[in-house]
């Protein structure tokens, strides 16, 4: 039985998958929110 | 060792723009991005006011982009009559751009303003960057195939007055390339760069010119809109540094060839993750900058000017006593340096060719 046939690793590699694209759009919305907050920061 | 900028009134250390301009070229060589959206962060990290730094990189723009625009004149891969379209908007943008700097300057807000405009644009490109790479690098574990349509039409394609542009066998009304170069005028102006991130999607995608007239028409146009830029700045405010143009120059023009050989061996796409990544990083450096660094310890900046030699004496009097003269003289230098460089590689690849020839 081949590794990639086992249900348990391609559940893992999905779920690292999501967790990756999950962690680099939190990453993404928070470098926006501290430029746009900043922005209205310094502008008031 | 450290020299003092006699027109931007700082002191800055040659070896560390030298090497940052020649990092900043071979990031450019390898991914085909043009390097004043990094070049100009960099300059005010190092301590060089925001306006001079927009200005001083806008004439380096000017020596690369003459350098590689002749290299494509040598080799054919140039549309004139597209590009001098482009040109007609590039000079309406950068006019209307001049202008706003001008206003911004007045009320004292142009260094926010610029740093503002980095931020965004930063942002704007890192994010977009990031994403379509890690969509790449997903698909290519996949195996996934795009299925694309060949033509899109916008409503920029529906406009009247259409030319026949022979060289890139296009029919195309000639608002959509003045438009295109009227907002990439506009941000070269604020912003000192060359706009070829926009001029580069906007001619292969609007345009839908054929892929290989597009970098060297690319660098046709941002000669023509950073000439106007330099002449402006130098005119208007007196902020060309030519001790910094020429160290910028020297090290753009060596790093960019690093960059075009190494992008020739290695495959760049799965590098453009980590590139994406550092231009994040810039936009992050900046916001730092902007929003919570303490301003009153910069100690590069100089409130009286030190004993002078002869060289930093003549360019602040050329620069003061004659700003119409020195304009065109900066243009010159940049255009005498773009050109010397692009003979230089092309005897070099010859030189190379009749070596490996003989061998």
């Amino acid at each position: 039985m081949q590794i990639s046939n086992v249900k348990i690793f391609n559940k893992l590699i999905s779920l690292k998958v999501s967790f990756v694209k999950t962690g680099l759009f939190l990453s993404l919305a928070a470098y926006w929110g501290v430029i746009i907050v900043g922005t209205f920061i310094t502008f008031n | 060792m450290d020299v003092f900028l006699p027109i931007a009134q700082v002191f800055v250390n040659p070896i560390e723009i030298l090497l940052l301009s020649a990092i900043v070229g071979v990031l450019s060589g390898l991914f085909g991005v043009g390097g004043g959206f990094l070049m100009t962060p960099f300059l005010i990290f190092l301590g060089i006011p925001p306006a001079y730094a927009v200005a001083n990189e806008a004439n380096n723009i000017l020596a690369t982009s003459v350098s590689g625009s002749t290299t494509h004149y040598l080799k054919n891969t140039l549309d004139y009559k597209m590009g001098l379209m482009i040109v007609v908007g590039g000079v309406i943008g950068t006019s209307l751009g001049i202008f706003t700097f001008s206003y911004f300057k007045d009320i004292g807000k142009i260094d926010t303003v610029i740093s503002l405009a980095y931020m965004y644009i930063l942002a704007i490109i890192g994010s977009l960057m990031l994403v379509e790479s890690l969509g790449e690098i997903d698909k290519a574990k996949r195996n996934v195939l795009d299925k694309k349509k060949l033509h899109v039409h916008y409503w920029i394609h529906g406009l009247p007055l259409r030319m026949r542009f022979p060289k890139s066998k296009l029919y195309e009304s000639i608002f959509t390339p003045i438009i295109i170069g009227l907002v990439v005028g506009f941000i070269a102006a604020i912003m000192g760069i060359g706009g070829a991130f926009i001029l580069v999607p906007a001619m292969i995608y609007i345009i839908k010119m054929p892929t290989k007239l597009v970098p060297g028409t690319s660098l046709f146009v941002t000669i023509f809109v950073s000439v106007i830029v330099t002449f402006l700045h130098s005119f208007n405010y007196g902020s060309i540094d030519l001790l910094l143009v020429f160290l910028l120059v020297i090290g753009s023009i060596i790093g960019v060839q690093i960059g075009q050989k190494l992008g020739e061996k290695i495959d760049s796409s799965g590098l453009r993750a980590l590139m994406a990544v550092l231009i994040l990083a810039v936009g992050i450096a900046i916001a730092y900058d902007s929003f919570f660094a303490d301003h009153n310890t910069n100690g590069t900046v100089t409130s009286t000017i030190p004993d002078l030699n002869f060289f930093s004496q003549f360019i602040l009097d050329f620069s003061n006593e004659m700003p119409f003269f020195y304009g065109l003289f900066s243009i010159m230098f940049a255009i005498f340096l773009g050109v010397a460089a692009a003979f230089i590689r092309r005897f070099i690849s010859k030189f190379r060719k009749q070596m490996l020839m003989k061998s």
